[in-house]
Formats: C-alpha cells, sequence, structure tokens
C-alpha cells in the first residue's frame, strides 16, 4: 500500500473548507429567502392558498296571476377537471368526449392545461352528470347546480325569454327584469390546497347567496294556453306563417297572453323550429334571431281596416262626423289626381257612418280624414300616443313608422285614414284601441305585477303610468257602440257570440310589395262592448286561399272568447 | 462473548468506532423519516393509502440498511476491495439495462428503476458506490503514477464511459460521479493547478449561464428548451405556470416559514402545491415547517457529518481507507449542496434528492452501505495508548 502523504491531508482540509465556505453561501441564501424575501412569498403563497368559492344563487321564479310556476329552476351538473388529480388523461378525455358529445382536441386542450380547475361543459343533465360521476375518474369534479326550466317548455316563449350558460337572462321578461330575478351569488373564501380542495379546520368567511325574486306577471296559463291553441290551429288550416294574439285587460294594460306563433322550446332555444337551411354559424344566428322574435312588439305593419277605430274615435272626437252623417261610396274616391278603391269595387252606395263603419267602407273613413285635415289628424294621431311607444316592459320594442308632418299631403292622408302607408306594432294597436274603448285612458300594456323575496321582506308592486283624457268618455261611449254594431251585424260578424256583446274591427292588410299579393288578416275584438274587459287582437300572416280578416281572423276571437270570458268571470 | 471479547482486546490494540458519526447518522435518518411522514401524509391520503405509506416503506428499508451498515462497518475495509471487479460489471449492465432495454421501468415519466413495480432500485446509486471504490483502488494501486497524465487517461477510461451512461439516464447523477472522482483525483493528485483552473471554470460558467447559454443556442450546440431551463432560473416568477412552477412553489414554501416556521405539520404548501413534497424538494418544507432555525440547524448537521468524514479520512490508517471516506465525503457535500442550491433557486432546477431526508429507498440503501465503509474505517483506526 503507498503511503498516505501530509499533501492528501492537506488537502482533504481545502476540501473540507471549500464545502463549509458553500455552505455557508447557503445559509447566507437562506437568511436572504427566509428574512428578506419572507414576506413577499407569504404573500404570494397567501394569495395561491385563498380560495374564492361563489355559491350561485337560484335565480328568482316566474309566476303568472294565479301563482301558477312558469319559469324556475332544476338541478344540473357541472364537468370541470382538476388538472394535479388527473390520473389516466386518456381515459378521460375518452370518456368526456363520448358523454358530452364534444370533439376530442375541444377536451384534451382543457385536460392537459395545467390550471387548477378547468371547466369543461356547464348546464349538463343531472342523469349525464351522474353517469359521468359512476365512472369514478380520478380528477373529474361533477358539480350540481341550477339551471332555468321552464314547465310548459314553449309556451310564452318569446315574452318569458330564456337565459344563458351563466344563467343570465337574454331576451323577453328574463333580461327586462334581470335585476330583480338574478339574485346575489355568495362567497366562501377558504385555504385550498393545489387540487382546489378545501383545508379543512381553516378559518373561512362565507357570505350566503341572496335568491332571485319571484317576479308575478298578469299572463294567465288557461288563457295563453288556449289562445296559443286557437292560434296554432288557424295556422296551420290556412297555412299562414305565423299567427299573434294579443288579449289584454283595456282597463289596466295587464296582458292574459301574448302569442306568437311558431313559438320555440324555452328549455332548448339554440335549435331551429323551422327546418331552415344554413351555411355558418352566423347564418344560423341570424335565423335564430328571427326565430326569438316577438312579432306583437319588435315587428311593425300596416294595421289597415283595424286602424278606422282611429280615424273614427279622431273625426267623432273633433265633432267633424256624426253616427248618421251621410255618405256615397260608389267604389272608389279621388283624392287630388290618385283615385283610391273601396275593398267592395261595385261600391256600398249611400249610408251613414255607422253604415260606413259597419261596411268597413274606405270613401267612407277617406272622407273623415279629408275633413279633419292633415293638422288636426296629425294632432290626434299624436294626442292617442301613436308616434311614441307603448312602453311595455318587453326589450326591443319597435317605433311607429310615419309620414313626417311636413310630408303629408291629401293622398297620404287618405290612405293614413283607412290604415295603409305607415306602420305600427300590434301591440301600439291594441294600446291605442283600449284607450279609445276604456273611456280615454291611454294605459300601459305590462306583464310584470310584482317581484318579492322569497320571505316577503321585499315586495315590489309595479305601477305603470296612465294618461287620461286621451278621448272624451262620451266618445268612447260612442266608438264601442259602433264597433259592437260592426260585430252584431257588419264585417265582424263571425266575431260575436250570441250570449255576449262583443265589439271589435276587422283588418285585411296587403303587404309590401303590393305586387307580391301577400296580406296580413286581423281582427281587433272586445267584450263585454258596453264595459269592455278584456281586448284581443289576432293577426294572421299571409294566410293561403281566402284571406279576408272578417272571415278566418274573427271566428277565432270568437273561439277564444267563448271560452275565456267565462273563466274570467264576464 | 464477554470472555473472546476481552481476549481479543488483549490480542489487539483498541480500536476507535466514530460514535459521534453512527448517532449523526441516526439522528439524520430519523429526522428524514419525520419530514417525510410531515411532507407525504396529506398526498398518501389523497391517493388512497395510508398517512405514514412513505414513511413506512422509507423506514423499513432504512432500519434493513442500518443493519446492513452496522455489519459493514465490523469488516476490515480492505476486503472491500475485492468487490472492485464485479461492481464494474454488474455497474455496465445495469446502467444498459435501464438505458437502452425495455426492462428499465418508468415511474413519473422517468426511466430510472431497474426490477419489478414493487421491488425496483435505481442503479446509478450503485454507480455512485461503484466510482468510489473502484477509483480508491486504483489510485492506491498507482501509487505516485497517479501524478502522470497516462494514468489520469485510464482512469477517464474506466470513469468516463460510466458516467456518461448515467449522464443519460439522468444528469444530476451523472454530475454527483463526475464530482466524486474530481474530488477523489484533486486530494490523491500532488498537481493543483488543473483542478484550480477547473474550477474556475466552473465559476465563470455559473455566473455568466446566461451569455453562455445564449451563445451556444445561437450556434446550434443548445435547444431552445434547455435556454428556457436558464431563463426560468433567472427570474422563476416569469414563468409561474410552465419551467418555475416547482421552483416558485419551493421558494414560496421557504419565504412564508419565515425565522421560526409555521410548526412541524402545518406546511401548506406539501397539500399538493409541490409536486411530490417528500422527494427533491423536502427542504423547502423543512424550511416551512421549521423556519430559518431549522434549516440553519440540518446544515450544521450535515457539516459535522463532513467534518467527522474529515477526521476519519485524516487519520485513517492508509491511502485507500482515506480515499475511500474522502469519496463518501465528496458525495454527500455535493448533494447535500447542490439539493439546497436547487431549492433556494441558486443553481438552475435538477433532480436531486437530499441524503438520508429525501424519500428514496436506494438512495438510504447505498448510503447506509456508504457509511459502513467509512464507520469500518474508522474502525481500523488503532487508538494510541
Amino acid at each position: 500500500m503507498s503511503s498516505f502523504l501530509t499533501h492528501h491531508r492537506r488537502k482533504i482540509l481545502v476540501t473540507f473548507f471549500i464545502t463549509a465556505i458553500l455552505m455557508a453561501g447557503l445559509l447566507w441564501q437562506l437568511g436572504y429567502l427566509m428574512i428578506f424575501r419572507s414576506e413577499h412569498y407569504s404573500r404570494m403563497a397567501d394569495e395561491l392558498h385563498e380560495r374564492e368559492r361563489t355559491i350561485k344563487a337560484a335565480r328568482g321564479e316566474i309566476v303568472d296571476r294565479n301563482g301558477t310556476v312558469i319559469a324556475t329552476n332544476r338541478t344540473v351538473c357541472t364537468i370541470s377537471v382538476v388538472h394535479n388529480q388527473v390520473e389516466e388523461p386518456e381515459t378521460v378525455i375518452e370518456v368526456l368526449c363520448k358523454e358530452l358529445e364534444l370533439s376530442d382536441a375541444e377536451v384534451r386542450k382543457r385536460v392537459e392545461k395545467r390550471s387548477s380547475r378547468e371547466i369543461i361543459k356547464t348546464n349538463v343533465d343531472k342523469a349525464d352528470g351522474d353517469r359521468i360521476r359512476g365512472y369514478g375518474l380520478a380528477g373529474v369534479k361533477v358539480d350540481e347546480d341550477y339551471k332555468r326550466y321552464y314547465p310548459y317548455d314553449s309556451m310564452a316563449s318569446k315574452v318569458l325569454g330564456f337565459t344563458g350558460a351563466d344563467n343570465q337572462g337574454i331576451i323577453g321578461l328574463e333580461v327586462m327584469y334581470e335585476s330583480y330575478l338574478k339574485g346575489l351569488d355568495g362567497t366562501i373564501l377558504t385555504l385550498s390546497d393545489a387540487k382546489g380542495v378545501e383545508v379543512e379546520n381553516a378559518a373561512e368567511e362565507r357570505k350566503e347567496p341572496v335568491a332571485g325574486k319571484t317576479l308575478t306577471v298578469s299572463l294567465d296559463v288557461n288563457i295563453q294556453k288556449y289562445a296559443e291553441q286557437a292560434a296554432y290551429q288557424v295556422m296551420e288550416k290556412k297555412g299562414a306563417k305565423a299567427v299573434s294574439v294579443i288579449i289584454m285587460n283595456p282597463q289596466n294594460g295587464e296582458i292574459y297572453a301574448m302569442v306568437n306563433a311558431p313559438e320555440f322550446n324555452l328549455n332548448d332555444p339554440f335549435t331551429l323550429v323551422t327546418e331552415e337551411e344554413y351555411g355558418s354559424s352566423k347564418e344560423k344566428q341570424d335565423l335564430l334571431n328571427k326565430m326569438w322574435r316577438n312579432r306583437c312588439i319588435n315587428d311593425t305593419y300596416e294595421p289597415g281596416s283595424t286602424f278606422k277605430i282611429i280615424t273614427a274615435a279622431a273625426g267623432l272626437e273633433a265633432g267633424v262626423v256624426s253616427l248618421n252623417d251621410r255618405f256615397s261610396c260608389p267604389g272608389f274616391r279621388v283624392v287630388e289626381d290618385r283615385k283610391i278603391r273601396c275593398h267592395k269595387v261595385g261600391g256600398h252606395g249611400g249610408e251613414t257612418f255607422l253604415q260606413g263603419a259597419m261596411n268597413s267602407c274606405n270613401p267612407v273613413f277617406i272622407d273623415v280624414g279629408q275633413r279633419l285635415g292633415v293638422d288636426s289628424f296629425y294632432h290626434y294621431f299624436e294626442q292617442f300616443g301613436l308616434l311614441g311607444k307603448t312602453g311595455i316592459d318587453l326589450p326591443g320594442e319597435a317605433a311607429t313608422i310615419m309620414h313626417k308632418k311636413d310630408n303629408m299631403g291629401l293622398v297620404e292622408l287618405a290612405t293614413v285614414s283607412f290604415g295603409q302607408s305607415f306602420q305600427i306594432t300590434p301591440m301600439q294597436l291594441v294600446t291605442t284601441a283600449s284607450s279609445i274603448i276604456n273611456g280615454g285612458n291611454r294605459i300601459t300594456p305590462h306583464f310584470a305585477v310584482k317581484a318579492e323575496s322569497r320571505d316577503k321582506t321585499f315586495v315590489r308592486e309595479f305601477t305603470y303610468p296612465v294618461r287620461t283624457g286621451v278621448v272624451s268618455e262620451e266618445t268612447s261611449a260612442t266608438m264601442r257602440y259602433i264597433l259592437e254594431q260592426v260585430v252584431a251585424e257588419g264585417s265582424g260578424k263571425k266575431a260575436s257570440l250570441p250570449e255576449y256583446r262583443i265589439g271589435g274591427k276587422t283588418a285585411t292588410s296587403e303587404k309590401l310589395p303590393r305586387s307580391l299579393k301577400k296580406y296580413i288578416s286581423s281582427f281587433l275584438g272586445f267584450a263585454p262592448a258596453d264595459n269592455p274587459q278584456v281586448i284581443a287582437l289576432i293577426t294572421i300572416d299571409e294566410p293561403v286561399g281566402i284571406y279576408y280578416g272578417g272571415t278566418i281572423a274573427a271566428p277565432v276571437i270568437a273561439d277564444i272568447f267563448k271560452n275565456i270570458l267565462p273563466y274570467l268571470g264576464i | 462473548m464477554a470472555e473472546t471479547a476481552g481476549k481479543k482486546k488483549k490480542r489487539k490494540p483498541r480500536r476507535f468506532y466514530d460514535y459521534s458519526l453512527l448517532f449523526t447518522i441516526i439522528f439524520l435518518t430519523v429526522f428524514g423519516l419525520i419530514m417525510i411522514y410531515s411532507s407525504s401524509s396529506y398526498n398518501a391520503q389523497i391517493h388512497g393509502q395510508s398517512a405514514s405509506y412513505y414513511m413506512k416503506r422509507q423506514g423499513y428499508i432504512a432500519l434493513a440498511g442500518f443493519a446492513v451498515m452496522l455489519v459493514i462497518s465490523k469488516i476490515d475495509y480492505h476486503f472491500f476491495a475485492r468487490f472492485t471487479f464485479l461492481s464494474i460489471i454488474i455497474s455496465y449492465v445495469c446502467m444498459i439495462l435501464v438505458d437502452f432495454t425495455g426492462l428499465g421501468i418508468e415511474v413519473n415519466g422517468k426511466k430510472r428503476w431497474l426490477g419489478t413495480r414493487a421491488v425496483r432500485f435505481q442503479p446509478t446509486e450503485l454507480v455512485k458506490v461503484t466510482v468510489i471504490l473502484v477509483l480508491a483502488v486504483v489510485i492506491t494501486k498507482l501509487g505516485k503514477e497517479i501524478n502522470e497524465l497516462r494514468s489520469w487517461l485510464m482512469i477517464a477510461a474506466l470513469i468516463l464511459p460510466l458516467a456518461l451512461l448515467v449522464t443519460i439516464n439522468n444528469l444530476s447523477s451523472g454530475i454527483i460521479i463526475c464530482g466524486i472522482a474530481f474530488v477523489m483525483m484533486f486530494i490523491a493528485c500532488k498537481k493543483k493547478w488543473p483542478f484550480v483552473a477547473a474550477a474556475a471554470v466552473m465559476i465563470c460558467g455559473f455566473l455568466f449561464a446566461l451569455p453562455i447559454a445564449q451563445a451556444c443556442v445561437k450556434i446550434g450546440l443548445l435547444q431552445g428548451y434547455q435556454l428556457n431551463r436558464i431563463l426560468v432560473w433567472k427570474n422563476p416568477e416569469a414563468y409561474p405556470k410552465d419551467g418555475g412552477y416547482q421552483v416558485l412553489q419551493g421558494l414560496y414554501a421557504i419565504g412564508s416559514g419565515g425565522l421560526l416556521g409555521k410548526g412541524l405539520g402545518q406546511s401548506i404548501q406539501k397539500l399538493s402545491f409541490l409536486p411530490e413534497p417528500q422527494n427533491d424538494m423536502i427542504f423547502a418544507i423543512i424550511c416551512e415547517e421549521l423556519g430559518l432555525f431549522g434549516a440553519v440547524s440540518v446544515i450544521l448537521i450535515f457539516l459535522f457529518m463532513i467534518y467527522r468524514f474529515m477526521l476519519i479520512a485524516g487519520n485513517a490508517p492508509d491511502l485507500f481507507g482515506a480515499l475511500l471516506v474522502i469519496g463518501v465525503m465528496a458525495h454527500i457535500s455535493i448533494q447535500v449542496i447542490l439539493n439546497i442550491a436547487v431549492v433556494t433557486n441558486v443553481i438552475p432546477n435538477t433532480g436531486i434528492t437530499l441524503p438520508f431526508i429525501s424519500y428514496g429507498g436506494t438512495s438510504v440503501l447505498f448510503l447506509m452501505i456508504e457509511m459502513g465503509m467509512v464507520l469500518s474505517v474508522s474502525n481500523q483506526i488503532k487508538l494510541e495508548k
């Protein structure tokens, strides 16, 4: 064995000292980290450990006037993955793709993302969620959550509206009363581990969620359902594109029913009802937006003969015409250089104002309009509230499209007199007609009656503006009489019911461009004629075959009235 | 028994046995078990095992290793020289098997094990002991010839292929093996300047890592992801999601420990924020739970251990014994320094365990064997009357 030399010993000592110096350096670094950087890293660590978890607040229910629930919440599941806990990513991806019907790439991206928690899909049916939970995959979380549920599927779909992925209102009452319905999410502030699992016994701050308010609306499920049934029947029978029905209390503006057939399924609002072709997702979105439109308030149309109610009321109010004034109808009227036809080619001959109204005779109303003159007519148009909006509590109400007063000549005046060359919404027509027959009170049509919290500590009854003196009580009474006669013996005969006094007015509007020969048949009716408690308007868009409002629209209202009047106790 | 021992005592001079070192070994091992329990119990339970799963496994192996150590420590260390050739053959075979054949077992994406899933070991730990033994034997055999270039080349031819095989398997073990060889050669040789020059190059490389790495990427010597490691090292907070995750979590743990720590068992970072906190990053958990006080204590205990090695090496009966102890000393020092340097982000992240404390059966078993060898050398020191 070789000798063990002094230089060996010396070098061993050197090695030891170098080691000691290096360790001292590390101690220095540790001291720096643990004393001077301690606060910095502690704060960052706390940020990492504290987790704010939201507790979703239940969205308020919507109930009809009788307390029937028409929009509520159902338990659904949110599927998410916790990256650190996933053991078999391939199995997880495969199962989630299969069960949730998502593309492989989409799921893969989320599963492989290094985040504390990645949501794969929300609003998954409880059954699907339970099935996924049944696989017992590590790292896959199935959390239960609320989802909006509409027990009547498609009923009043365009009125109620629906909610999106975050339970926020998207259209209709859901968005209009979002602030009442939404509620306040609660939070839990906890310490948690990297997997998002809460640390036991750690102090937690908890803020309870506040459920949304229950919204009571004026809709009546029975009336709505019956009106929908009637609308679908006539739509099918006449091969019409769409049928809308509004049923309202003309005294206070509470809407009992608003039908826009075809309705769509609120529990599946992103599936098109009609089988239309679409190429891109943008095209699909356009079709969806079209499907979600509430034609009663979002779209305008030429009201046609139903508008003669307004012309008549203006004429009576201004005193330029009375019931027994005589007119003659040769089948047309020449205004300036224009020859405007009556719907009856041979003309109605000699007739009183009342008979003219019963016959829905265009020349009679042209004359009334001409007697009023542009200034006066425009004044009444404005006075009745036709230039503004009704103020209904639904989003996206369309404004009236009307001639500017300065551009309005006698020809325009003549066409406006019998409801052509301008456009209003069906809701506007119903509201204006209501104010004429209810004694001159311009009411605000509305759905929401009250919002209240579950424990009744918060109750808000909604009030709506009423403008009185739109027409005199006398004019109102005369109008009720005229419109009752229209149904009793005039063009609206088919709306008559033996046991009730019903008033109303028919209309057949020719859609633009006139060359297409497409029509909107409509009928506006109310009952009882002497003291109106309910007013209804039906519009049938593009019926095939016979298109006269008096023939196809009036019987539908008669049918609805026959059923709902006893129900309403009238 | 007492009688025979008494007889022996009369015939042989009184032998030294380093009980201080023995005590240090026991203390570090038991402390390691406690820290393994503290850092792993939460994760073990999450994975459906008992809270003491990791501690028990480590404990059984440590106990067996301890017995092996005691046996080895009573054997004259010259006997180990007989295993030199065998251990080289076994090391090469194991490394080739684990690197290039399907027998290598992958755990957490790292192919470092041989055996079955249940009973497996890391051949790189065996290689470390082999290198210590082989170098000690060869250097002793060469005697004064060690200072000649020819001998250097021969030793390089012996060690480098093995080091390369280990480096392919995992970089950090390769570094440790080279480090052990470096220290042993430094002590054995009369020359100083080659070692000083090498150390100077390393220090420069450490200080100017970023510009050097950038230059290397430009000429295509390094890949982009390797440069990225350097960037992460320089500023881990800028890469909280990707490469910097582990280091940053470790820094959170160290920083939030403060002077006195959160108390044993109170770490929050071990709750899955630090992946596998019982392994490489266990020192961060020690810092978080026991504070600067605990961390300094641990380092001082290691320094004391190294001090004992120095004493034994300096008093060894011959060069072979001294070299064995020096090899072990180099092994422990390098691993402790590199581990703590990684945890405190002084050097870029490589997977190096903390001896005696980090979880790892192979590591603790071979450490015990090395300790046995050191104790055996200590036992051959004759005490003067």
